[in-house]
């Protein structure tokens, strides 16, 4: 029987998406299930269901660690047929990345949307990357294709939201332009920050890489207020590991 | 805007849509003569290299689809591209201006439930039905056909079944007539059941629409075939419709080094230097 607690552990970027050899992020999220073999449903139809993000996943969430699954959107004649029942089956569901905007409408076309909202209040754990890490909130920065745009999420979370927030990456002064237009306050991470909310509460930012961060964006008038959030560098006290360069897969830092 | 490549557009362009029930972008002959016809098409806008463009979309932009387009039209008269939209953030392009610039645009198969969604996501219906009243030729296999009717049948949940389509085509079409007969089955239930009449195409037979009035039925493969499936008071009646035969063409010509390539490795076979 899941805990009712509604979790969602959004990453700015990382995870074996993008951080091969670093599992910090994903042994975290397994973690939170609290299961001896969690379910674990992955979800890469922002990638249009790439096949070699698929094999990956695999490999990260290897069966001798929990139950590993996949739903491909665009071949439904192969795995569950019951999308529903098995996502609500779930204690962890991964979204990777890539397009948000084909993500969220592929999502809407099977009704996906609205059984990630009931999976998440019956306690099932979302979380994701990029352009799954954006789906989860009101409003967000997508800066996937051409200029950062402003887009509508599925609004679990009442907040706005932008990955990839790397000092120098353009995505700040576009993510400030929007607030100061009316965008909802929000919160930003950077690749390997990844922020924890309990409920609609932001409980915790927690890293997988020393410097990374969280923040928390505020419009005050026509002023924006940004904090740096602190963060737990989930690598303790062991040596730091090299950041690694994202993989061959470019769909996935780029939401 | 967008006419570098072509001439002017006549005042009325004529509105060409090419639906095929089902092919691949193999050598193998019938392949060979959809190819043809593709290009042909193209090449009846009168520019001297057409450019030709694929909208991988349906398949979730699988490097399988596009690199056998590639491979088909690679070496043509002609200048192939591919828009994936889900690949936008590796290669980014201006959509709408890139889209309006073709002589062609091709539609490859998959998911129509999908591909309409994530069509929708980005707003490119819009582009097309502008295309398409511009001249530009849009052609599609399988949910890439259906796309363009009010209705097809998909399997992109899984079972066949009745799916909205762009409405630019009247009635309805189904696809992979001989080789799917659930699909076929489900097809004939819902025109029974009120789907809008239309079309049920075999793998390697096709309709073109140019202009206004019925389609021209074609067929790249013996015993393909092309029907009218429409509701009669109590029965839904299936009839085949003339088609004009593809013949395939000569497979291209090899490039100079690959014929070098083989010529010599021949010679070394004959010689007995290798196994």
């Amino acid at each position: 029987m899941k805990t009712a607690e509604r979790q969602i552990v959004a990453f700015g970027g990382g995870g074996f998406s993008m951080e091969s050899g670093n599992p910090l992020l994903d042994d975290y999220v397994l973690g939170l299930t609290r299961a001896e073999r969690p379910r674990v449903c992955f979800l890469p139809s922002a990638s249009g269901d790439a096949d070699h993000y698929i094999v990956r996943f695999y490999r990260a969430f290897s069966a001798h660690r929990c139950e590993p699954s996949h739903i491909s959107l665009f071949r439904r004649e192969q795995g569950p047929s019951d999308l529903r029942r098995h996502l609500l089956s779930q204690d962890l569901i991964y979204v990777g990345g890539g397009s948000v905007v084909s993500l969220l409408g592929v999502w809407r076309a099977h009704g996906i949307d609205s059984i990630l909202r009931e999976a998440w209040e019956s306690g099932v754990i979302l979380c994701g990357l990029s352009a799954g890490s954006l789906c989860w909130f009101a409003e967000a920065v997508s800066g996937f294709h051409g200029e950062p745009k402003r887009l509508r999420g599925l609004g679990l979370l009442p907040f706005s939201n932008c990955v990839h927030y790397e000092r120098g990456a353009g995505r700040g002064a576009a993510y400030h332009g929007f607030l100061r237009e009316g965008m909802c306050g929000g919160y930003a991470a950077e690749d390997g920050a990844a922020l924890h909310f309990t409920g609609e509460e932001l409980s915790r930012v927690v890293a997988s890489r020393p410097r990374a961060r969280g923040y928390r964006l505020d419009v005050a008038g026509s002023r924006v207020v940004e904090m740096q959030i602190a963060t737990t560098y989930l690598g303790d006290r062991e040596a730091i590991p090299a950041a690694p360069l994202p993989e061959a897969l470019s769909t996935a830092p780029a939401a | 805007m967008g006419f570098a490549n072509g001439p002017i557009p006549k005042a009325t362009p004529v509105r060409r849509i090419l639906a095929l029930g089902g092919h691949e972008f193999s050598s193998r002959p019938p392949d060979r003569a959809v190819c043809e016809l593709l290009l042909r098409l193209a090449g009846e806008r009168g520019v001297e290299r057409p450019r030709i463009c694929i909208l991988p979309t349906a398949s979730g932009d699988t490097s399988d689809q596009i690199s056998s387009f590639y491979s088909a039209f690679g070496e043509r008269h002609c200048e192939p591209s591919d828009v994936s939209l889900f690949r936008l953030g590796r290669r980014p392009l201006e959509l709408r201006d890139h889209l309006l610039d073709q002589d062609l645009i091709y539609v490859g198969g998959g998911s129509m439930l999908n591909l309409l969604a994530v069509w929708e996501a980005h707003d490119i219906a819009s582009i097309l039905s502008l295309a398409w009243r511009q001249g530009i030729v849009l052609a599609g296999q399988s949910a890439g056909a259906m796309c363009w009717f009010e209705a097809g049948i998909t399997k992109s949940s899984g079972k066949p079944l009745a799916a909205a389509g762009l409405g630019m085509l009247e009635g309805s079409l189904c696809v992979h007539y001989n080789n799917e007969p659930e699909r076929r089955a489900a097809y004939l239930d819902a025109v029974g059941d009120g789907m809008p009449s239309g079309y049920g195409l075999d793998d390697y037979a096709g309709l073109l629409w140019e202009g206004e009035g019925t389609p021209a039925a074609v067929t790249a493969r013996r015993g393909a075939r092309a029907y009218r499936v429409s509701r009669r008071e109590d029965e839904v009646a299936e009839s085949p419709l003339p088609a004009r035969f593809l013949p395939a063409p000569a497979p291209a010509a090899l490039r100079e080094d690959i014929a070098e390539f083989r010529r010599i490795k021949t010679m070394r076979r004959r010689a007995g230097w290798l196994g």
